[in-house]
């Protein structure tokens, strides 16, 4: 480095200074970090991919034949990808945090930016503006796949069926719950990796609190325990948004139990953001 | 604009270990400070604590007046380095400054000059995780850089650098200092702050030890012994101790005198008319002065060696 | 400087405790040396244990079963479990039917024509559901309704027997002792179809013959039944199972049940040796009589009219094994069903096991590693073994647990325990503890091929721990979802299912149930091929790179 070039230190570089507030410039540093990085971006894609296919996969393989009484939602039945995307989901929100932790960078980042807060709301925010527009369209992929595949297959609305689409009011309410709930998950998972840090203990937390609950809940034969697990579990609370049909038998309202997820996630965000505040970085 | 670092009475616990234990000292501008100590004397341990990434049990450590996480743009106050592998390998170098630069508020042209400054153009949009370690210490340095900071800090730079790498950095933190900026670097081989620092911070079980000139260090370490060779050391010890002078015989014909300057000691026993074939102040190298302030202070000493032949590897 | 020229050893000589050098064994050692100096992992088979007890008794947490038995006082759990017939294997059995019986002495037969087999069975198309002829029942069969011919060791439910009989939709079967089944002539009984069906006994041995005319008779099979008394009852039974429809839908399986009942009606009936003046009697064996007959379906019911040669039979119930799932009368509870928890147990496992390999890739301890031993094969070996030691005798440890606290748990609270062999429990528990350990194999050489621990965790618990989801709460159609316990590796966890399925009960094919496609064994070879086929992959890979 030569002496010749160095600028004389401090206040002598207003050239190349920006305005902003702490957490904008925190916002605009994490999104370079997002960007300049290929992870992401594939995650983000193969989450939408995966909703798809799984949601084309499971509208492609039902059928209502004829003279049978189906008790299918159709509508929760285009949105099975989700079940999938969000592990995909899960992982890049636990990836954004947890890989910094595994390559010391997270000192770099807050000797950058001191306020924690920041940084770490800067990640959520980010996290779940990308899930959303990646949700956006996985599940609008979704949705036009049962709509374009169901109607051959039996369920037809001469046979009492809603549309699978956005005109019908419960169809959107699921779709745009379901978009909902992918930036949620990711958001319990970001919560999670702040608290665990490690990757692999992290993204095996989370997928456990992903899948155990409904694999729980199949087996347990308690009623009462069966009641409070479909009230007060993330993912089966959370995906009573997808239901259209039999709302009525349902533990808990399709929005409430999204805002189920939501403590869950401010929950987990809260933890997070303590632990983070507390601990030594 | 001149900044310092200041800190005082740090104190902090991890479990059993007491990592600082009263940490307090002052670093100047225009001048580089070494921070040197044996391994576990709490050298990154302070650095943390001065970026607020570890909490203090107690004290506080202040740049410019102000904690660190009360700064806006901290690196345009203070420059660090702590681990230059500390980076997303998958992120090239360039990406690497690029939000460094957005979190404190800097253009992306001001990138572009940290890595002409760091020399590094030519790799800037490789992987940083195919670097070496040089060429990590230059990107870690040139991140330093970025914000134009009055302050640097940096935890071992010499680590892993070959001898031009030593050279080129020696200069490097030469010519910060005489820019007027504040420059602390921490080191545990003296050998590698002789020729560089100016002001010297000895640690050693987290505290302090000596906080000083590299001058005055070397002159208190050499004290005032000086060594004599003379075939008649009885006559010699007769006329230095009548002088006021501790006499110590070290072999048949040398002896160390301490209490008298050479010059008094050549005017003695030329007055007396005692034979002497050489008389040599004694000059204590820094690494000596090291050795003897930190003997009491070494953490891990293995059993046969020296705490010279101690050296770290890395933590 | 002092140096100590005493302790320093000669260049070359070494100070291995072992003669022979290092071979395998020390490298075990090492490896584990490796594994438990690291807390957390330690920490983590710790917690799958306590982890896979509290889900496995927190799963076994049913409702305590209530009743009150003939306007007595409320009782709740175990007082209320009914008398539960054991078959002579010892399995819990439904043994309930509408019997038309003699006596028999010594060797015999019987011979009968089936001209007719009507039910009925309960509407399940969302209307209530209410007993008897009323509205609500809507004729039709079950599928196993059965009406035929029976020699029995006696009345009491859970005796011995074998029978002729036909069925709903499975055509002329040979059934005994429960378990055993043997097809006959295919096809539904009619007037203008009718069936001719014979038993004959022979000292333990009973045979079954059918035929469509009387004439040319068929042998079916034969049943060998020690121990059988030398007098025994012999006659003509009808009944029918309740009926299960399962829906299979998206986040769940609907089964809809009811009662259902059969009545079947013999002509041509003739004993050899004929009793002078033999009478037939009429019992409903375990509660088997005509649906709705008496209150709930009692024994107050006439089981049999009789019109000079022609009898007229109406039962309901089964005389087969009790099954899991919805189609048995009682709650009944498995083994397994108390290793549930073996799925968070898994994923702890898993995320060690991972980490393990990983671990040495985050901070260059592969190179130290292979420094030490650069025979890589056996590094990846010995790593292999030791994280399937241990996450067995983690798996061990929890499962022995889980059964020993959940299972009678559950019986105390009023479940009917579907007792099994010795052997076959043995087998549950170990399997668990070998799925566990096989998971963990699969998830380290995850770890060594793809070297990034949150890729490798990943990849293991959707390929171990999804497809269960999907499958056992089908979330993919009911097809898809037995394609995947067959291909995937959850399909080790087929090892659990205590009890076999039969063809002869309907059941629902669920995991959650208990059912795989698979047997125990096949599909746990499944799951072994995955982990050989990852471990080969990371044998090839772990060998052809840089560390």
């Amino acid at each position: 480095m030569s002496t010749a070039a160095r600028t004389q230190p401090a206040a002598t570089l207003t050239t190349g200074v920006r305005g902003g507030t702490r957490l904008g410039y925190a916002l605009q540093a994490e999104w370079t970090k997002l960007r300049t990085v290929s992870g992401p971006a594939w995650l983000l894609l193969g989450a939408a991919a995966l909703t798809i296919a799984v949601s084309t996969a499971a509208v492609g393989a039902t059928r209502c034949p004829h003279g049978m009484i189906c008790p299918v939602d159709t509508t929760k039945l285009s949105l099975t990808g989700v079940q999938f995307g969000q592990a995909v989901v899960a992982i890049l929100a636990v990836l954004v945090i947890s890989n910094e932790y595994s390559t010391g960078m997270i000192r770099v980042t807050l000797a950058a930016m001191p306020g924690r807060h920041a940084v770490l709301a800067a990640k959520a925010i980010l996290v779940a503006a990308l899930v959303l527009a990646a949700g956006a369209v996985a599940v609008f992929g979704s949705v036009l796949a049962g709509h374009l595949i169901l109607p051959g297959h039996g369920f037809t609305s001469a046979r009492g069926f809603h549309p699978v689409w956005l005109s019908y009011g419960p169809t959107l309410r699921a779709a745009s719950g379901s978009v909902l709930y992918l930036a949620l998950i990711a958001l319990l998972s970001l919560g999670v990796a702040v608290v665990v840090r490690d990757s692999a203990v992290a993204i095996g937390t989370v997928l456990a609190l992903l899948y155990l609950f409904p694999i729980l809940l199949a087996f347990i034969g308690n009623a009462h325990w069966q009641h409070r697990l479909e009230r007060w579990t993330p993912t089966v609370a959370g995906l009573t948004i997808q239901d259209t049909t039999g709302l009525r038998s349902l533990a808990i309202t399709p929005w409430a139990g999204l805002g189920v997820l939501a403590l869950w996630a401010a929950g987990a965000l809260l933890a997070g953001g303590l632990a983070f505040r507390l601990r030594d970085a | 604009m001149h900044a310092t670092i200041e800190v005082t009475g740090l104190r902090k616990r991890f479990g059993p270990t007491l990592a600082l234990d009263g940490m307090s000292f002052t670093v100047q501008p225009g001048q580089v400070t070494g921070f040197v100590g044996p391994n576990g004397a709490g050298k990154s341990t302070t650095m943390r604590v001065i970026l607020g990434l570890d909490a203090p049990d107690e004290g506080q450590a202040l740049v410019n007046g102000q904690t660190y996480g009360s700064l806006r743009h901290p690196m345009r106050v203070i420059g660090s380095l702590l681990d230059a592998g500390a980076l997303q390998p998958s992120r090239s170098a360039r990406n690497h400054l690029l939000w460094l630069a957005r979190s404190q508020g800097l253009k992306a042209e001001r990138v572009n000059e940290v890595i002409a400054q760091a020399g590094l153009q030519g790799v800037a949009r490789r992987r940083a995780g195919g670097y070496s370690l040089g060429m990590r210490q230059r990107l870690g340095i040139a991140g330093a850089m970025l914000g134009n900071p009055a302050a640097i800090m940096l935890d071992e730079p010499f680590n892993g650098m070959d001898p031009e790498g030593i050279v080129w950095m020696r200069g490097f933190l030469r010519g910060l200092a005489a820019e007027g900026r504040a420059v602390l670097v921490s080191s545990h081989l003296m050998s590698e702050l002789q020729d560089t620092a100016d002001h010297l911070v000895v640690v050693g079980r987290g505290r302090v030890i000596a906080d000083t000139t590299v001058a005055s260090l070397l002159a208190a370490a050499s004290g005032d012994r000086v060594t004599l060779r003379t075939s008649a050391q009885p006559e010699a010890t007769t006329v230095l101790e009548n002088a006021g002078a501790t006499v110590a015989a070290t072999g048949t014909d040398a002896m160390t005198i301490s209490g008298l300057p050479a010059e008094r000691v050549v005017a003695l026993l030329s007055g007396r008319a005692v034979p002497f074939s050489e008389v040599s102040a004694h000059r204590a190298t820094l690494e000596q002065a090291y050795m003897e302030l930190t003997r009491d202070a070494v953490e891990f000493r293995p059993a046969g060696f020296d705490a010279a032949e101690a050296e770290e590897v890395g933590r | 400087m002092t140096t100590q020229t005493t302790a320093q050893p000669q260049p070359g000589a070494t100070t291995d405790d072992s003669p022979r050098g290092t071979g395998f064994g020390g490298l075990l050692r090492a490896e584990w040396t490796k594994f438990r100096s690291v807390r957390g992992w330690v920490i983590g088979m710790l917690l799958a244990v306590v982890l896979m007890v509290f889900i496995g008794v927190f799963a076994a947490a049913n409702s305590s079963i209530g009743c009150q038995i003939n306007g007595g006082p409320p009782k709740t759990g175990k007082a209320c479990v009914p008398a539960i017939p054991h078959g002579p294997g010892g399995e819990v059995v439904s043994d309930s039917f509408s019997f038309v019986h003699q006596p028999l002495t010594g060797n015999g037969s019987i011979t009968a024509r089936v001209t007719s087999m009507t039910g009925e069975h309960a509407d399940l198309t969302g209307r209530p559901v209410q007993v008897g002829n009323g509205p609500g029942m809507v004729p039709g069969l079950a599928p196993w309704s059965k009406a035929g011919i029976i020699i029995k060791q006696g009345t009491r439910p859970g005796s011995a027997y074998a029978a002729m009989m036909v069925t709903g939709l499975n055509g002329v079967r040979m059934q005994y002792d429960y378990t055993q089944d043997t097809p006959g002539m295919p096809g539904k009984v009619s007037a203008a179809r009718p069936r001719w069906l014979r038993l004959t006994r022979s000292g333990d041995t009973i045979t079954g013959y059918d035929s469509a005319d009387g004439v040319h008779w068929t042998r079916v099979g034969t049943a060998r039944l020690s121990g059988l008394p030398a007098t025994v009852r012999i006659g003509m039974f009808a009944t029918s199972p309740g009926d299960v429809v399962t829906q299979n839908s998206f986040g769940g399986s609907s089964n809809q049940g009811g009662p259902s009942q059969a009545t079947g009606v013999f002509d041509h009936v003739s004993l050899t040796p004929a009793v002078a003046g033999g009478t037939w009697a009429g019992t409903a064996i375990g509660g088997g009589g005509p649906a709705g007959a008496g209150p709930g379906g009692g024994p107050s019911g006439t089981p049999f009219t009789r019109a000079g040669g022609t009898f007229t039979v109406t039962g309901s119930g089964d005389i087969a094994p009790v099954t899991p799932g919805p189609g048995s009368g009682y709650p009944t509870v498995t083994v397994e069903q108390s290793l549930a928890g073996a799925f968070l147990g898994l994923i702890a496992i898993v995320v060690v096991a991972a980490m393990f390999f990983t671990a040495e890739y985050r901070r260059g301890l592969i190179r130290t590693t292979l420094a030490a031993t650069p025979r890589r094969g056996a590094v990846l070996a010995a790593k292999a073994v030791v994280i399937g030691a241990v996450a067995f005798v983690t798996g061990l440890i929890a499962a022995v647990i889980s059964v020993a606290v959940g299972v009678p748990k559950e019986e105390n609270q009023g479940q009917v325990l579907l007792t099994v062999p010795a052997l076959t429990e043995a087998r549950v528990i170990v399997g668990t503890a070998a799925v566990l350990a096989v998971a963990a194999v699969f998830a380290i050489a995850l770890g060594a091929v793809l070297r990034r621990s949150a890729a490798a965790i990943t990849v293991a618990v959707v390929t171990v721990v999804l497809p269960f989801l999907l499958a056992g709460l089908n979330i993919v159609p009911s097809g898809v979802g037995a394609w995947l316990l067959r291909l995937t590796p959850t399909a080790g966890l087929a090892i659990q299912q205590s009890i076999p399925r039969y063809p002869q009960v309907t059941s629902v094919l669920s995991p959650v149930r208990g059912y795989y496609p698979l047997s125990p064994y096949a599909g746990f070879a499944v799951l072994c091929l995955w982990a050989a086929a990852a471990l080969g992959l990371a044998f090839v890979l772990f060998r052809r790179r840089d560390a």
